[in-house]
């Protein structure tokens, strides 16, 4: 058979070579290609870099919460902002000892009742039992030392304040999931916006900036807060505008609110009287009538009024509280703060052309800042000879101050709307609505700075040094049972200052003042009020960069 | 010939491999690393965010107003203004105004008007 070897092979075998041959070929190409496409992935995986492992359900939102913007002053100084806080939850599926957990956990807040928690924590269908939010760091590590299995933590915003109450009413509150519920922060979450925490990381928002000045709101606070203890007035408020912008510079109420206590916000005591509650303002009011005559032309500075007899209508009568026995020009009407003569001024005008002008100065009808709507004004219902009367001089009809103060600057600033706003550089309108001639608003300055300037002012116990202060006096009663209680009055100053050309407008009230001996036991606001508005004219000034002259 | 091909592949087959595995270590490894520094950018964000907060907590105006007043400080007041001008001379003068005086010993009757 070896011949057989030598032979050349059979056409069979050389047919089946040949086929071992292709085959062979084609296993090995399936090889090259497969360890290629294999070495391509890998080199592919490794250059990349990135093993996308599949997100478990941990990720999933379990609660939503969300991250703020900060809140900084118009200086870029901070008012709120978000930390992280540990919130302590159980995953019951993971707890091996329920009661050592239970243990613990009341051991560590007395405030927990051990039964529904052994409850909640013993149903082992439930994933997450969410236990207290925004515990303190050190409380988190004491409990995780504690090492017991199926108690966990999770980091959730928490907002803080951390110069406390200061301008709580305007900040507002958010809730326990860090949404805007009130105030300028419910305004961020409208206007601004907030992110959801499983998407946003803290400080990714950029800080919203409020027309506040921090300093120029604790200078605010703490003359409001020595005045009402020097006067030992139930509540006091305080307001400073810039007169031309309507920025609101700084904005405080006593009682204050802690934006970090929610429950504040539910405590009658606590209403924001800037801007949540209405007051008949009384003689601060005259400055509007006086503008209103001027602007209708029927009265000029020096047209004299006999303010001599009471003024009756119907079965009222009104009085002036210190008569001077004879007539008065406008301009001492204004200083002498005569409730006669404001009266005979705006019968004047009429009830109709009152109303219309009140309407134009925006006192009819409601405003809103961005925090949150300005009450509504209370208006007489059938607006007769006597309303008419009693508006004139600021009663018979209830503005918010923070609505007044607006008007206020419209008077002093050249006669220009002014919008209050907490927007720090708002754009301004381009065209601002001219509310009254640029004449009568000189006017109106003339007779506020003479009230502060002159011996005979109601006002001159505001004047501070430098400033140019002008304003007027008003001391409003309280109404009780049966009428007006004169122990209980609205003691309140509107002061603008330079009065040569108005920057800030400034409102205070001081409810309730007490007489003091250096008041000589009145209770006028010359003698509270007005001394108030100007110590903080003299403190905040400086702050706000105006210039003495 | 075609026998010192195979080993060659083999061998570059190995060689291959064994790169591709340390670089697909190192590249989990860096991998890890990133997810560390993250979480470390994320902790040292929220330490700073806290800071932050505790940087104003401190700088807080109620605080800072009592401590001043004790060092013997006050509020600004109009008449620390001067012109410009007149700034070179106000430099010079001896007499320019100072407020270091005994601690907790100064009245505010130079600052506020005296009204009564």
């Amino acid at each position: 058979m070896s011949t057989a070897l030598g032979q050349s092979p059979s056409p069979a075998f050389s047919a089946t070579r040949a086929n071992y041959a292709a085959r062979s070929f084609a296993v090995a190409l399936a090889m090259v290609v497969g360890f290629s496409a294999i070495s391509l992935q890998l080199v592919r995986l490794a250059l990349k870099g990135q093993i996308v492992e599949p997100r478990v359900a941990m990720t999933q939102p379990l609660t939503e919460s969300y991250w703020r913007p900060d809140i900084v002053d118009r200086h870029g100084r901070l008012l709120a902002t978000d930390i992280e806080a540990p919130t302590l939850y159980a995953d019951p599926a993971l707890i091996i000892d329920v009661d050592e957990v239970v243990e613990h956990l009341v051991q560590e807040f007395p405030e927990f009742n051990a039964a529904d928690l052994r409850r909640s924590l013993s149903d082992r269908n439930r994933r997450y039992v969410r236990l207290k939010r925004g515990i303190s760091p050190a409380t988190a590590q004491r409990i995780h030392n504690f090492g017991l299995p199926g108690i966990a933590f999770r980091n959730e915003p928490k907002r803080v304040y951390p110069n406390g109450s200061l301008a709580g009413h305007v900040i507002g509150h958010v809730n326990i999931d860090n949404k805007g519920t009130s105030g300028f922060e419910r305004f961020i979450d409208e206007a601004v916006g907030i992110e959801a925490v499983h998407s946003g990381a803290p400080g990714s928002l950029r800080p919203v900036r409020i027309s506040l000045d921090l300093a120029v709101q604790y200078g605010l606070e703490d003359e409001l807060r020595s005045a009402a203890r020097q006067f030992g007035a139930k509540g006091a408020a305080g307001l400073i505008l810039d007169a031309n912008t309507g920025e609101v510079l700084a904005a405080a109420s006593l009682p204050k609110v802690d934006p970090a206590n929610r429950s504040h916000i539910l405590d009658a005591s606590r209403l924001d009287k800037i801007a949540e509650g209405v007051y008949e303002l009384g003689s601060i009011f005259k400055t509007i009538t006086v503008a209103m005559a001027l602007e209708a032309g029927t009265a000029e500075l020096g047209k004299v009024y006999d303010v001599r007899a009471p003024l009756r209508v119907g079965r009222y009568t009104i009085r002036d509280l210190h008569p001077l026995g004879r007539p008065l020009s406008v301009r001492e009407i204004f200083v002498h703060s005569s409730n006669v003569g404001a009266g005979m001024m705006g019968l004047e005008l009429g009830s109709d052309r009152q109303r219309a002008y009140l309407a134009k100065f925006g006192l009819i009808e409601p405003i809103r800042t961005e925090a949150g709507p300005v009450a509504a004004p209370k208006l007489p219902q059938n607006w007769g000879k006597a309303e008419t009367i009693t508006i004139s001089y600021g009663h018979g009809m209830a503005v918010a101050p923070m609505q007044f103060a607006a008007a206020a600057a419209t008077l002093v600033n050249g006669g220009l709307r002014v919008m209050p706003t907490f927007r720090s550089g708002a754009p301004m309108a381009a065209e601002r609505r001219r509310i009254i001639s640029p004449e009568t608003s000189a006017a109106i300055r003339e007779l506020m700075r003479r009230n502060v300037e002159s011996a005979h002012g109601t006002g001159r116990r505001a004047e501070v040094a430098g400033y140019e202060v002008g304003g007027k006096t008003g001391t409003a009663e309280l109404p009780g049972r049966g009428g007006y209680r004169e122990t209980a009055v609205i003691a309140s100053f509107v002061a603008a200052f330079p009065m040569s050309a108005p920057k800030y407008v400034v409102l205070v009230m001081l409810h309730e003042p007490k007489p003091t001996e250096r008041t000589k036991g009145r209770i006028t606001a010359g003698l509270n009020a007005a001394p108030v508005a100007g110590r903080i004219i003299a403190r905040t000034a400086p702050l706000l960069g105006v210039f003495p002259q | 010939m075609f026998r010192t091909l195979s080993a060659i592949a083999v061998g570059l087959a190995l060689a291959s491999a064994f790169a591709l595995y340390v670089v697909s270590y190192d590249t989990r490894r860096l991998d890890a690393d990133v997810s560390a520094q993250e979480r470390r950018i994320e902790r040292l964000r929220s330490d700073i965010a806290v800071l932050k907060a505790e940087l104003a907590f401190l700088s807080r105006p109620e605080r800072i107003e009592p401590l001043a007043r004790s060092m013997g400080f006050q509020p600004a007041n109009g008449a620390q203004y001067i012109e410009p001008d007149t700034l070179a001379s106000a430099g010079s003068s001896p007499d320019r105004p100072r407020h270091a005086s005994g601690a907790g010993q100064e009245k505010e009757t130079g600052q506020r008007p005296s009204n009564e």
